[in-house]
């Protein structure tokens, strides 16, 4: 009981990183799958993956929401401290991927009804958990008088990330299911204002970071992962937007009022820039990791490198995604590259958390 | 890192292969209820819709039976298009599919089941499905694509809208004679276009 109380106290706002992590690849399992039949397998693979994030979900979950009522202090403390505070709205996005999840995997579970159903609670339990958060971390960095210079990082993303993610789901379930419902306007409202205010904060909160890195010294070695989360904003519109034409083409051409002909080219040429944006900060990435922190040798092992996983992977299915609309041969093949390379850095990812367990670092976070 | 560490972590990441790949053989085994029965095929009676040059014939399955892991098997109504382009040049065809039955109920195809019965149905069919959004057509060539619709209970006529036309869409009537699908028509019906 004494063990699990201490877990408990500290188990931080980031463990819903290693869910996202997990589960991101479930999709880019999928879309793998679907680009040739030697790659038929991945689906399944896809479905360990999804079932494998679904048991840390649910075991990241108690804990996480214990500590709500057990450590309340301890909450306050993370929720004020301008790195860990960031990482609150990871879980109410594992809600949003596991609704995604379910919704794409699901049905080869629970049949359709039923996947289609639970991904829509799991909608509405992300949303509010995302908007609870969004508003809460704001609040707190308006009205904070230690915020300064040098705690901008990218880490700062997740909350504009948490936003934009909810729209993803809510496309995916008009794509399938809810088109034709009542709750279609609800969704696709929820899905439109979530997405404006990822959209804006992003463009807000990535000047006041990419200030920071000109004008001072860019962040120790613990914090270089966070780097990678820069990938995600860019790349989960490329999904978003899709996902929203597909979603169109699915209700015979028309939307909302909205035409698939007359929206079609203009999100191919929006969704190729904004995917080109990503790829364009993958390849920043690299070069800062190895030109500065792996030369400086300042990449120690942290929990941190979960922020590897989930940026890359949502890189990954943008890449699947638009290969439906351009450039299909060359976008299949990077998918295909880009897909192995999530694996391999998140088993390398799996490994180092464990190790980092070993080191006993979880029963001493750093503030 | 300690013996007992390798383990864990060999443990959870080898976990969604340990369950995937004995999925994957199971299920492409056929171990797994799945069954299908075509009942028409345009193209042994040459009853395809030609427009525009664009040939379109179609293969049907009203009762494929898929089974998911967890629950009961459920039935699919099951087609799959065969776009042929008679023209000398090349085509761009983004097709998109509607079902529609009494009670007013309407709805897109689910590309999810389409996904999962993939594999089976190509190897049954031999023709391979697209997977973009919008696919060419080169001239003289064929091009294949799979729909798969929900199938509503007690359900005894339907009809699915095949919109991939500019001006018209390809409406395929069946019904239920004497417990058996029949396509008794099929029709082009011209899209609306205005302001009201």
């Amino acid at each position: 009981m004494a063990m699990f109380k201490k877990i408990v106290k500290n188990f931080g706002p980031e463990w819903g990183a290693a869910v996202m992590g997990t589960a991101a690849i479930c999709i880019t399992m999928q879309l793998s799958s679907e680009v040739a039949r030697p790659f038929s397998f991945l689906l399944y693979v896809g479905l360990g993956f999804y079932l494998l994030a679904t048991v840390m979900f649910v075991t990241f979950l108690i804990p996480w929401t214990l500590r709500f009522f057990m450590y309340p202090e301890e909450i306050k403390k993370d929720l004020h401290h301008p790195i860990r505070g960031n990482f609150f709205p990871t879980m109410p996005i594992s809600f949003i991927l596991a609704g995604t999840g379910t919704n794409k995997l699901g049905p080869m579970l629970f049949g359709p009804w039923f996947a289609y159903h639970l991904s829509i609670v799991f909608f509405f339990l992300g949303a509010v958990g995302i908007f609870t958060f969004g508003y809460l971390l704001v609040r707190i960095q308006f009205l904070h008088k230690d915020v300064r210079l040098e705690h901008a990082n990218f880490s700062w993303f997740i909350p504009p990330v948490s936003h934009l993610i909810i729209p993803v789901l809510g496309v995916c379930s008009l794509d399938v299911y809810w088109a034709e419902t009542s709750l279609a306007p609800v969704l696709f409202i929820i899905s439109m204002i979530a997405l404006g205010v990822g959209f804006f904060n992003f463009l807000f909160v990535g000047a006041a970071i990419w200030h920071r890195y000109i004008y001072h010294i860019i962040p120790q070695g613990r914090l270089a992962p966070t780097v990678m989360v820069g990938i995600a904003p860019t790349a989960i519109i490329v999904i978003f937007l899709i996902k929203f034409i597909q979603a169109i083409e699915a209700s015979q051409g028309t939307l909302f009022g909205i035409n698939f002909m007359s929206m079609f080219s203009p999100i191919k040429i929006i969704a190729s820039i904004l995917w080109g944006f990503s790829f364009w900060w993958l390849i920043l990435v690299t070069i800062l990791l190895f030109t500065h922190y792996v030369k400086i040798k300042d990449h120690p092992l942290e929990f941190g490198w979960w922020a590897y996983t989930f940026p890359f992977e949502a890189f990954a299915v943008a890449t699947g995604l638009l290969a439906a609309c351009v450039a299909s041969h060359f976008l299949y093949g990077m998918l295909i590259i880009l897909n192995t390379l999530a694996v391999i850095i998140w088993i390398t990812v799996v490994f180092g958390t464990i190790k980092w367990l070993e080191s006993g670092a979880f029963l001493k976070p750093q503030h | 890192m300690k013996t007992r560490s390798i383990i864990i972590a060999l443990a959870i990441v080898l976990t969604p292969f340990i369950i995937g790949i004995p999925l994957f053989l199971v299920k492409s085994g056929g171990a797994i209820h799945e069954e299908a029965n075509f009942i028409s095929d345009t193209r042994k009676n040459n009853k395809g819709i030609t427009y525009k040059g664009i040939k379109v014939d179609w293969t049907f399955c009203p009762d494929w039976e898929y089974k998911p892991l967890f629950f009961h098997a459920e039935e699919y109504l099951v087609f799959m298009f065969h776009y042929s382009n008679d023209n000398e040049y090349n085509v761009q065809v983004m097709p998109s599919y509607m079902f529609a039955s009494p009670h007013n109920r309407r709805y897109s195809a689910n590309e999810e089941i389409s996904m999962y019965i993939e594999n089976a149905l190509e190897n049954k069919l031999k023709a391979e499905d697209q997977t973009p959004i919008t696919f060419e057509i080169p001239s003289n060539a064929t091009k294949h694509y799979i729909v798969t619709f929900e199938k509503p209970h007690s359900l005894d006529n339907f009809y699915v809208d095949v919109d991939v036309f500019r001006d018209v869409t390809l409406r395929l009537h069946y019904k239920k004679e004497d417990g058996e699908w029949s396509n008794y028509s099929n029709e082009l019906v011209r899209k609306y276009k205005g302001r009201g």
